[in-house]
């Protein structure tokens, strides 16, 4: 940990140095795993403004994440909305035309693109830090005044369903979208952000409801505008109030349907000969939280049990030579969803065994104690890998938004990692029992059989 | 700027070449770094492999990448790093294979040892051999033709374009050769190719000078055998206009790439001048770009149109250029994501249940048309300028992380030059606008090109008829989009249908035979 402290000292002293009149940081970062302090300011209408000041000479990443995502499709009809919605945010307003706002976007030499998950839309760009007021600028323009044409809106929904026709040349989408709609029967994870194709084929019908979405969603208090690199905070908190000042805060609150208790496995089959056989096994588990044990328990046991150091890998990877992959773990998100171990076969007629012996390591870390060396390397590496990732203004602000989708607070990441160094067998064992029960298991399985051999 | 200006001088600063037993060495010292990153790069690739062994360089660095070394097995080599998270890899490139390995400077000394095993000692075990053999195989097998239909076509269009020479196969081989390849003859390709008089040593990060000094030592020792680089084939002239079909089972779309010759590299200084006109009509994953204006953003068709002047890996991966894959044989090209197939378009839209050919033809023809234009009338002023501005803030965020910094510096040796992003900055400040059409005219045509074309095969046929007879193809939109459209589109449009392509050869190929 020796390297993180230093580097935290010195992001200290980057601060110290170039903001004296500066607010005080939401934390220290001295005992922090993010070894730069962030910076977080509440506009009056309830927009959230954060910012990391980073050593990246002349260089910022500005981030705008909507808490709005796939998971707030709750009518039927329009699944994959939020990610069409992405795409319609490019399609210009009364100041910026869709081809003014393109023009301008190239004048700032900006990486600049957004991306939709179930929980999030995020809108990034990283470029120079100069151009910082034109970013804040074009964003807060096409947030607060997004304005386009029913054309626009019909010819942009081609633009979706060639995304859909891309991805659909992979076997794993496939599978991924029939074990969403196997595993979950009420709640809105039951369907990927993509959506389903008969609704992407509806898009253009749906101009009126795009009206609607837009005035639910894209609203202060889903957002939140985050800057990391060559910044101060006293900057950025001074362009926010001057381009989002004015954005009226909304109303709507979308209420998502719970998800009922599991009661027996289920199974789900894809005919595909195409690739080597699969399956995957997926049991429901716990939503993201910041003080609960159970996620950073569930992460520590997805390495020891499912990652390439772990025995199940070793004997069925490197030494029997059965099986090409097989990894898992559980997927961060707002709702309880699943804990996914994803195995890739050499040969089909392994499954069952594969399967049993999957089921046997599970057994195993429901009983027994792990290895406390073991562990105590599993935590090393969770916070060495981090460490080792966040190199670039967009890398961390990257970071900083996965976290901000899940609880709107970036703190959630030092509390995530002060969590993992407190996670215990016991605990390991606990949420091994408490998550991997086979009433709440869905088995996905693909091979070029009628059907699945797992069933 | 200002900021920006003090990086590229402290950068140059830092930045030393030496000569040591004839090594190339690469620094980039950043003692404000948590982690040390070594690259290290052999000029061997997938050119280097013996012509009845394609993919045998690629099964060498995966034993030296995937296996155990030193008497250190593979599963006990993973054990050591995981606590602390570091890792390394082998990325083989048509010609050169790039071996990066990270760590936090807190493990350094720990690393070292498995460093220097994995380049020294390999163990070349039989368990080891099988394992990543089967995996090779069965890529040649399946994965290349079932994960992306996208990269499936561009992986075809190389076939296409280097037919018969050392840049036609797949870095991984071929369904055959994968076979051939015996344990033995990886162990003769790691002392052939893999040797001192190749190998160029890159470091960043928090090292010290007797780090480095220990590295440059034990690089020494790799085999000592001469080498001269293989010369990579060029790519080929088509007679025309040449299109491939890959007529595969239950496709969604037809996935299109096509592409040319192209006589320049990062080498040369015109380069930066091409670099403005394709950024323009085709700069990847931009929206404001030509092709993408006028393929998706108007004509709702697919998911993106871009074009490229140099190799560009992992397409719908990656947002910035990565580095690590330098080629000094060239082409230019175009990607355009897979747009609908006839079958799509009946089932979609009523008004639409007669249409015998999706939009591949369309498409095809309004990309090849837009460069036609281009080439005739040049890039405008207006255009240019703005353009010029981009890309002088864009290239900056190439090399951002200490391993993509040190990945650009290192390809700049490749291409002759000692820092290529600051060179490229300063060359294109000095590039001119006529500068650029020039180049446009001199390195663009369109009367000659490879085409791939990946789709369902119930378009195939229909697709393949219509391209050699050169028959109109109206763009079939649905009722929703044609009627909103301006009357300018319809009329462009009727111009695509019946623009005139070369074409004088279309094949259609099953799925299966592909690469062979």
């Amino acid at each position: 940990m020796k390297t993180i402290i230093k580097s935290a000292a010195m992001g200290l002293m980057l601060i110290a140095s170039g903001s004296a009149f500066s607010a005080d940081p939401t934390t220290a970062a001295s005992d922090k795993i993010l070894p730069y302090p962030i910076y977080q300011h509440k506009l009056a209408n309830g927009l959230n403004v954060v910012t990391v000041p980073f050593d990246s000479p002349g260089l910022a990443a500005f981030h705008i994440i909507t808490r709005v995502g796939a998971r707030n499709e709750v009518e039927p009809g329009v699944t994959g909305f939020a990610h069409f919605f992405e795409h319609m945010m490019f399609r210009g307003t009364e100041k910026y035309s869709k081809e003014a706002y393109g023009a301008a976007l190239k004048s700032t030499g900006a990486a600049a693109n957004a991306n939709t998950t179930q929980d999030r839309t995020a809108y990034h760009m990283t470029g120079n830090s100069d151009k910082l007021e034109l970013m804040f600028d074009l964003e807060s323009d096409r947030f607060m005044n997004l304005k386009y044409s029913e054309h626009d809106f019909k010819t942009e929904a081609g633009a979706v369903k060639g995304e859909y026709t891309k991805n659909f040349a992979s076997p794993y989408s496939q599978i991924n979208e029939k074990r969403s709609e196997t595993a979950f029967t009420t709640h809105t994870y039951s369907h990927t952000t993509m959506g389903y194709f008969a609704d992407i084929v509806d898009m253009p019908n749906q101009y009126e409801y795009s009206k609607l979405f837009f005035d639910r969603y894209y609203r202060p208090e889903y957002t939140t505008v985050l800057v990391v690199g060559d910044v101060t905070p006293e900057k950025v908190n001074a362009l926010a109030k001057k381009y989002f000042g004015t954005w009226q805060r909304g109303s709507y609150e979308s209420v998502v349907p719970v998800e009922p208790e599991q009661t027996e496995t289920r199974y789900v089959h894809l005919q595909n000969g195409s690739i080597p056989a699969y399956f995957s096994m997926s049991f429901k588990g716990p939503a993201f939280s910041d003080s609960k044990i159970d996620m950073p328990a569930l992460d520590v046991l997805s390495s020891i049990v499912f990652s390439n150091t772990s025995d199940l890998y070793k004997k069925l990877v490197i030494e029997e030579q059965k099986v090409r992959f097989i990894g898992g773990g559980a997927y961060d998100s707002r709702d309880p969803n699943l804990f996914t171990i994803q195995v890739s076969m050499v040969d089909k007629e392994d499954m069952p065994y594969v399967l049993s012996e999957i089921e046997k390591a599970i057994a195993k870390v429901k009983t027994e104690d792990v290895d406390a060396a073991l562990l105590e390397r599993t935590k090393s590496n969770l916070k060495y890998g981090f460490a080792m990732g966040i190199d670039t203004p967009g890398s961390i602000a990257t970071s900083l938004s996965h976290y901000i989708q899940l609880t709107g607070d970036p703190e959630s990441i030092n509390r995530l990692y002060a969590l993992y160094d407190k996670v215990t067998a016991d605990d390991v064992k606990m949420v091994a029992n408490q998550y991997f029960k086979a009433d709440h298991l869905t088995i996905a399985t693909i091979s070029d059989d009628e059907l699945g051999a797992l069933q | 700027m200002r900021h920006l200006f003090k990086q590229l001088i402290t950068l140059l600063i830092v930045l030393f070449t030496i000569q040591a037993q004839a090594m190339n060495v690469v620094e980039l010292k950043q003692e404000n770094s948590n982690k040390v990153v070594f690259k290290i790069r052999f000029e061997n690739g997938s050119i280097a492999d013996p012509a009845d062994k394609p993919g045998l360089t690629y099964a060498t660095a995966s034993m030296m990448a995937q296996g155990g070394a030193g008497g250190v097995s593979y599963a006990d080599i993973q054990d050591k790093m995981h606590p602390w998270a570091a890792s390394y890899f082998a990325a083989v490139g048509k010609q050169v294979t790039t071996f990066t390995f990270q760590v936090p400077v807190d493990f350094i000394d720990e690393f070292y040892p498995l460093v220097k095993s994995a380049l020294l000692a390999p163990d070349f075990s039989e368990k080891d051999f099988t394992r990543v053999m089967k995996e090779q195989q069965n890529y040649v097998d399946q994965v290349v033709r079932a994960s992306s239909d996208e990269d499936y076509s561009k992986y075809a269009l190389e076939h296409q374009l280097f037919r018969g020479g050392n840049m036609q196969h797949l870095l991984q081989g071929t369904s055959a050769s994968v076979k051939t390849i015996s344990l033995d003859d990886i162990k003769a390709q790691y002392k052939k190719v893999f040797t001192n008089n190749n190998v160029t040593l890159g470091i960043a990060g928090n090292y010290s000078d007797a780090l480095l000094n220990r590295l440059k030592a034990d690089l020494a020792k790799l085999p000592d055998m001469p080498y001269t680089p293989a010369v990579p084939s060029k790519a080929r002239q088509a007679d025309g206009i040449e299109v491939e079909i890959i007529a595969k089972e239950n496709a969604f779309g037809s996935a299109i790439f096509t592409g040319a010759p192209l006589g320049i590299t990062r080498s040369d200084d015109e380069f930066a001048a091409l670099m403005i006109a394709n950024s323009w009509m085709g700069e990847h994953r931009k929206s404001y770009s030509r092709l993408y204006q006028k393929i998706r953003q108007t004509r709702s068709m697919n998911y993106g149109d871009y074009s490229y002047i140099e190799w560009y890996s992992a397409g719908g991966l990656n947002q910035l250029p990565p580095s690590g894959v330098p080629r000094s044989s060239s082409y230019w090209s175009i990607w355009i994501r897979p747009v609908q197939i006839a079958s799509q378009l009946q089932t979609q839209y009523p008004e639409l249940a007669d249409v015998n050919i999706g939009h591949a033809h369309f498409a095809l023809r309004m990309a090849i048309r837009e460069f036609d234009l281009l080439i005739k009338n040049g890039m405008s002023k207006q255009d240019f300028l703005a353009t010029k501005t981009f890309l002088g803030s864009y290239t900056k965020l190439y090399a951002q992380s200490p391993a993509q910094q040190l990945g650009w510096l290192m390809d700049s040796r490749f291409y002759g030059r000692t820092d290529y992003l600051a060179e490229l900055d300063v060359l294109l400040k000095k590039t001119t606008l006529e500068q650029v059409n020039k180049a446009i005219k001199k390195h663009w045509q369109t009367d000659n090109m490879f085409v791939t074309i990946v789709t369902d095969e119930s378009e195939a046929k229909p697709l393949a008829d219509s391209l050699i007879n050169n028959s109109p193809s109206p763009m079939s939109y649905s009722n929703l989009v044609k009627s909103g459209l301006p009357a300018e589109v319809l009329a462009e449009d009727d111009e695509v249908a019946n623009f005139h392509l070369n074409i004088k050869k279309v094949t259609v190929v099953n799925s299966a035979d592909t690469f062979d």
